[in-house]
């Protein structure tokens, strides 16, 4: 049986397809213009890049922010589902899940069969999401793929105390007319950001073993943040930004009705 | 007796000078990235308009965010007691005062007195504070004087503005804005969304009149008349509501220099 699953977040579009012994292969596309057009064009460049037809897919889960705007797919999955059996399918001993994306962070607890016990959102404030990092980026004049990175090389002399990522901003500017190192600013952000993520996460309880999925798990900076600010070991998949796409494909191959 | 209030806020530096009790001169300036600075800016600003010098100040008190970093103050008060003490000095009947300035909203209670009763604040999220007037005027090139008067002109299609955190909210502007949606109506979002927002801050506080607004907000028709709509109530603006902080502070000062003289 082959699946599809397809998230549509804020920034991008993840397409996953599924075989009965794991993944046959994903893409991810940065969205322009309207969403189920998107959809569309991705899960049809996925195919073609694996050379499969449209209808060896037997059923297609659409998940994510923008998942009722996909007509193509058979059904939905909210995200805080379809993020936690992905990350359970990489790693069994998945206890919570911190998916952090552009507009915001779920927290997701899940039992030993990958079934969502519990989530809290923070979809509300900037402060912890990755918006938060791209507009640091910006400011900084650092590549986004660079700035986690580069945090770590930093000392830990600057502090952010702002909750909010507009006065974090001001914050920063002052930094910079302090003389403040760009390193040492950025590992301050990315303290301020995981404190925020960790926030959200107290509200449900975070236990091992804890997962990072979304896009800005690829960030360095924000995986030792974690690290040392919950004690405890974070797993980042090799492609944390198709959790939520694998876990729609892997809902789509149970029965219907099920989930 | 002269004496002065400083008040050192995230945006801007006040001060008040009071000669035997009147206002002598009063000043605003732009708070730079240091904030004894922009208190020594604020005090020479004042005293330029007037015949006094820096020794002739008998007691300084100051106020704000920056309050504890004044070098030339003998004391500090906070701002929450400062508004009050300054807004009874104008309204003798105000009971409840929003002062909202440009990083935080407070929402004040005060007795006949002007002694603070109660109070709530936000200083964590921009939304509801004068920032995210600021942060949307420079993103459509308005200047932020005008903001207020432009919300009030906007036409009949209602714009609605869903996301509370500015940033996320900036992204809505800006999709409406190339959507063709004219400024005037954006800004009537935009002026109602801070309106909602400290109108939940007043409520949990409860509004008794007089009601009183100060801080730079007081200056934005476009919010004040919101407001009044929402609470159902009329609003008094004093003649300079940037310096009620540090007019309060000033007269916290001739209290202390009473004390010790």
């Amino acid at each position: 049986m082959v699946t599809a699953g397809i998230d549509i977040g804020h920034e991008s579009v993840a397409v996953v397809l599924l075989h009965d012994t794991g993944p046959l292969g994903h893409a991810t596309f940065v969205i322009a213009g309207e969403v189920g057009a998107v959809a569309r064009c991705a899960f049809e460049q996925t195919l073609d890049r694996l050379g499969l037809e449209r209808a060896s897919i037997q059923r297609i889960f659409a998940t994510g922010i923008g998942r009722e705007n996909v007509a193509l797919a058979d059904g939905h999955r909210t995200p805080m589902l379809s993020h936690a059996r992905g990350a359970h399918w990489w790693f069994p001993g998945t206890r919570t899940v911190i998916d952090v994306g552009a507009e915001g962070t779920r927290v997701m607890r899940c039992d030993a069969a990958g079934n969502l016990t519990d989530f809290a959102l923070n979809d509300k404030c900037a402060a912890g999401s990755g918006v938060f990092l791209e507009s640091v980026a910006e400011m900084l004049d650092v590549p986004l793929a660079e700035m986690g990175g580069l945090s770590l090389s930093g000392s830990r002399s600057v502090v952010l105390t702002s909750t909010c990522a507009v006065f974090a901003e001001s914050e920063i500017v002052a930094e910079i007319h302090r003389g403040a190192a760009r390193a040492d600013i950025l590992w301050g952000v990315h303290e301020a950001l995981v404190a925020k993520i960790v926030a959200t996460g107290r509200r449900v309880g975070i236990e091992p073993d804890l997962v990072l999925t979304g896009g800005v798990a690829r960030n360095v900076g924000v995986v030792q943040a974690l690290r040392e600010q919950l004690r405890m070991d974070v797993a980042v998949p090799e492609h944390p930004e198709i959790a939520g796409a694998l876990g729609a494909a892997l809902l789509a191959r149970e029965p219907a009705g099920a989930a | 007796m002269v004496v002065c209030g400083i008040d050192v806020g995230a945006r801007t530096a006040k001060a008040v000078l009071l000669v035997d009790g009147a206002i002598a001169a009063h000043s605003i300036v732009r708070t730079g990235p240091e904030s004894a600075a922009a208190a020594a800016a604020a005090l020479d600003r004042a005293l330029a308009g007037t015949p006094l010098r820096r020794e002739d100040i008998e007691f300084t008190v100051a106020t704000g965010y920056g309050r504890v970093v004044v070098p030339f103050a003998q004391k500090n008060v906070t701002e929450i007691a400062c508004h009050a003490r300054g807004n009874h000095h104008f309204f003798a009947g105000v009971r409840t005062i929003l002062d909202m300035g440009g990083q935080d909203c407070k929402a004040i209670r005060c007795d006949a007195a002007g002694r603070v009763t109660s109070f709530l604040m936000n200083d964590k999220c921009a939304a509801g504070t004068g920032r995210a007037l600021e942060v949307m005027a420079s993103l459509l090139q308005v200047p932020l004087d005008d903001v207020g008067r432009l919300s009030l002109e906007a036409g009949n299609g209602r714009v609605t503005i869903s996301n509370t955190c500015v940033v996320f909210a900036k992204s809505e502007v800006l999709a409406l804005a190339r959507q063709g949606v004219p400024t005037r109506d954006i800004l009537a979002a935009l002026c109602d969304g801070v309106a909602e927002r400290v109108k939940g801050l007043l409520r949990a506080v409860g509004v008794e009149e007089d009601f009183v607004i100060s801080g730079g907000i007081s200056k934005n028709v476009g919010v004040v008349r919101r407001l009044e709509q929402k609470l159902g109530t009329t609003s008094r603006v004093c003649f300079e509501p940037q310096v009620v902080g540090a007019l309060g502070a000033a007269l916290f000062a001739r209290d202390f220099l009473g004390r010790t003289a």
